[in-house]
């Protein structure tokens, strides 16, 4: 794995350049917001910022993605086309938090007997740039209690980390190595910038301050489904689904069919298990009728099932559902109770 | 450059086969359950639709959407796949709109099915009511196909409708009671003047028959309240939850646990079900 030293000055316009020869995605000052979105001529991205308002999964994930479009004929409506090819991309500065959350979902969309091919084919034709996180950026963070940590290189093709004048810039995967020549101003890394980078790491990860017991409560899940804990939980729920849609690793779908003429297509549009339609049966039946049941299940999803199917904790501890709850719900306030059930 | 359909629809489980619909049968005097024969466009597709009994394929009407349908029809039977679809919600009360000759498309086999190396060589006993008669038809002219019929020991079957109209696959079941190696016991909660079979409600009849618990397995579907009142009939038999055997409903969209919404505990119904033993179910939370 090559790694190099490159000018902290020079960063911003490579990312640039990139952008004027692919789709690159980046950090970027809209409003008020830091968001995730494509980096357009004139636009600058962020290389100092906590991380983004939305999260980065929506270049694989699309809150609404085409799947395929159909036409009438005499005999009713046949398929038509399939929507274009996904093109190369680049997401830079994206916080390792969120490109684990690309390693987490890719273990559902890219399993062994059921493959999604829309998924598959943008992930295949992507890179990701990871900006380590020298200092936690929130005093929601707590990536460090889901296995990962502010300099963790999961889900990273190429990771940025600020070492003070320069980054140091680690080629982690092929694809990384890829885009080695844009970075063709670097100076080779010497024995001291791992040190150091090793340093901030060791420091960064000390400084996340939230912890919770992400893995300690597995078994505490495994039997507990009906214990009287989950009434407590809900009650302030506005069942909004803001938490889903905000974070990284949420990836389930509901899809639908739109005609205009004689044209239509399939598509595919973000859904949220804390909405009392989700699972709603024609014949009026639905499993989880209940608030409670909803949050159960999102609780269970991500530290139970996601466990118990690939081993993994569904959740990359970004807080950003922390943050975001309309009524200040916490899932580290939740799961901390649980491991004490 | 773009790929041949073919290429892409083999490779792509979101993409539905296209089907024509060949052959539309009303099974119930209320007329809102219908049988589709549904007959593949491509050669390659019906090769690829390779089923067992049990499973299930998402009936994809573009326009419309999609509804998860347990297959009814049996691979013994070449060159078509059935389903029987009560009109019930938007895609289904579309389907039964439909009139043979239309054209629309099927996704899968999908979901894992009855456990056929687990019943072969052992006594079947088929319990099934009203409309959720489906994929246990399958499976019983699958079981009764002349090359596999020596593969499994006595099958019993007890099938009950509210009353005769309700009764599904009217032909088949007079065909089987002539047949003279399927106990058959089909009752209904109440006859009409025509009727002279027997009347009985469907645990009562199981209690009836008393079908023997060795080497013997109990596959049952039907409404819950059936299901509820029956379980116990076969567990005063002797019956384990091992060798009682189910199948779930939920609701679906992708089919290939992706979607999120179809699951109990960690097992997707629509990939890991829907069938279920009763001993795998007593695991799994009781969210369905």
């Amino acid at each position: 794995m090559e790694k190099k030293l490159l000018k902290k000055d020079n960063l911003s316009g490579i990312v640039k350049k990139m952008a004027a020869d692919k789709t690159v995605y980046a950090p970027v000052q809209d409003e008020d917001n830091v968001l995730f979105k494509i980096l357009g001529p004139g636009m600058d991205p962020l290389v100092a910022f906590a991380n983004t308002k939305n999260a980065p999964k929506k270049v694989f994930f699309p809150h609404s993605e085409l799947l395929v479009k159909y036409e009438r004929s005499p005999k009713g409506m046949v398929f038509a086309a399939m929507p274009a090819d996904a093109k190369e991309v680049v997401l830079f500065g994206v916080r390792p938090c969120d490109a684990r959350s690309f390693a987490l979902l890719d273990m559902l969309f890219d399993q062994e007997k059921w493959k999604d091919p829309y998924y598959i084919e943008k992930r295949k034709k992507s890179a990701v740039i990871s900006l380590a996180c020298v200092q936690p950026p929130y005093s929601s963070c707590f990536c460090t209690s889901v296995d990962g940590s502010p300099t963790s290189t999961q889900g990273s093709d190429i990771q940025l980390t600020d070492l003070g004048d320069n980054y140091l810039v680690e080629f982690l995967t092929p694809k990384g190595e890829a885009l080695a020549s844009w970075f063709s101003g670097a100076t080779a890394a010497d024995a001291g910038a791992e040190a150091k980078k090793k340093e901030i790491a060791e420091k960064s990860a000390a400084a996340i301050k939230s912890q919770i017991p992400g893995r300690a409560i597995k078994p505490i899940l495994d039997v507990n489904f009906e214990h009287p804990f989950w009434d407590t939980i809900y009650g302030k729920c506005l069942a909004c689904g803001t938490c889903t849609y905000m974070c990284p690793t949420c990836h389930c779908f509901d899809i639908s069919d739109e005609v205009k003429g004689d044209d239509g297509v399939r598509i595919r549009n973000w859904d949220s298990c804390m909405f009392p339609l989700f699972t709603k049966e024609t014949s009026g039946h639905n499993p989880r009728t209940s608030q409670k049941q909803r949050w159960r299940q999102r609780l269970m999803h991500k530290f139970k099932y996601y466990v118990d199917n690939f081993d993994a904790i569904a959740c990359v501890g970004c807080g950003r559902c922390v943050m975001s709850c309309p009524v200040n719900i916490d899932i580290r306030k939740i799961v901390t109770d649980i491991s004490k059930l | 450059m773009e790929k041949p359909l073919q290429k892409i629809i083999a490779e792509n489980p979101y993409v539905p086969m296209p089907v024509e619909i060949i052959k539309i049968i009303t099974e119930v005097d209320t007329k809102d359950i219908k049988t589709f024969r549904l007959a593949f466009v491509n050669k390659e597709d019906e090769e690829r639709f390779k089923y067992i009994p049990g499973q299930f394929a998402e009936l994809s009407l573009y326009g419309k959407g999609e509804s998860p349908i347990g297959i009814a029809s049996s691979p013994t039977q070449k060159g078509y796949i059935e389903f029987t679809v009560q009109k019930a919600g938007v895609v289904t009360s579309a389907l039964h709109e439909m009139e043979e000759g239309t054209l629309m498309g099927v996704r899968g086999p999908l979901g894992n099915s009855w456990p056929l190396e687990f019943l072969e060589g052992k006594n079947i006993v088929i319990v099934g009511g009203g409309f959720a008669f489906t994929t246990l038809r399958s499976l019983i002219n699958y079981m009764i196909f002349e090359e596999n019929r020596k593969r499994f020991g006595k099958i019993t079957v007890v099938y009950g409708a509210r009353y005769p109209g309700l009764l599904l696959y009217k032909d088949e079941l007079e065909a089987w009671a002539k047949r003279g190696d399927i106990d058959l016991n089909v009752t209904v909660d109440k006859g009409d003047a025509t009727w002279k079979g027997r009347e009985g409600f469907v645990p009562t009849v199981c209690k009836e028959v008393a079908p023997s618990k060795e080497n013997a397995v109990t596959v049952i579907c039907g409404p819950p309240i059936m299901i509820r009142f029956t379980l116990p009939v076969f567990f005063d038999l002797g019956f384990s939850k091992e060798n009682i055997i189910t199948s779930l409903e939920m609701r679906m969209k992708c089919g290939i646990g992706k979607c999120g919404r179809c699951n109990v505990g960690s097992k997707y119904v629509c990939k890991d079900g829907p069938v279920f033993s009763l001993a795998e179910l007593d695991k799994l939370t009781k969210e369905y």
